[in-house]
């Protein structure tokens, strides 16, 4: 099961890392919204893989948390996008 | 027959969380083919609609095959997972709008594209390659 999960990791990793790429050569400003957005999703599945490593419940906690409150990130991102025109 | 039942379970979890990994890839390296923002907006669903949903399962199965059943933890992951799926589409949609709204540029090649003409201008055609 460890093999697994440090698996998993390494392919969030990836994610992260082919995404942070990605913002930097990106073309518009509304590409690297996206790509941060996914970057951000990219941490929520660390997190919860590092709950399963430490065993510790609190993890999923912190997935729920940050799943639900996930769309401020991202209607911040659209508000700064238009110059706060809705 | 608690040893099949053991084993069974980590091939599920298994899968699910190596196959979420795989889709939040798919996503990540689907954002260079994209030819613009809101073709890359279409492509981050499926990290936060199907890979990242894949890996709060897997998860959860698998503090379920450790620590034993607990409803507080179903109940979390099944909140969660919705909660997923809703900000996903809902924050997808705020996402693109904000895009065009900012003027980044679209695909020339999309056909047909209403946003960019009149009502009324009469029919487009649908752009070759996709007919």
């Amino acid at each position: 099961m460890s093999v697994v999960l440090w698996l998993t990791a390494v392919l969030l990793a990836a994610t992260i890392l082919v995404g942070l790429f990605r913002v930097a050569t990106a073309p518009d400003p509304a590409s690297r919204a996206v790509v941060g957005d996914l970057v951000f999703f990219s941490g929520i599945g660390l997190i919860v893989i590092l709950g399963l490593f430490k065993e510790s419940a609190a993890a999923v906690d912190a997935a729920l948390i940050a799943s639900v409150l996930g769309i401020l990130a991202t209607v911040a991102l659209a508000r700064i996008l238009t110059r706060g025109r809705r | 027959m608690m040893a099949v039942l053991d084993v069974a379970m980590t091939v599920v979890i298994a899968v699910l969380l190596l196959g979420g990994g795989f889709w939040m890839l798919t996503s990540a390296l689907s954002m260079f083919h994209a030819r613009d923002s809101l073709s890359r907006v279409n492509v981050l669903s499926p990290a936060t609609g199907l890979g990242l949903p894949m890996i709060v399962v897997g998860a959860f199965l698998q503090h379920t095959r450790t620590d034993g059943f607990a409803a507080d933890m179903l109940g979390k992951t099944i909140i969660t997972v919705i909660a997923l799926i809703i900000v996903s589409s809902v924050a997808s949609n705020v996402l693109s709008r904000a895009a065009y709204l900012s003027g980044s540029p679209v695909d020339p090649r999309t056909a047909p594209q209403d946003l960019e003409r009149a009502p009324g201008e009469g029919e487009q055609t649908p752009h070759s390659d996709d007919r």
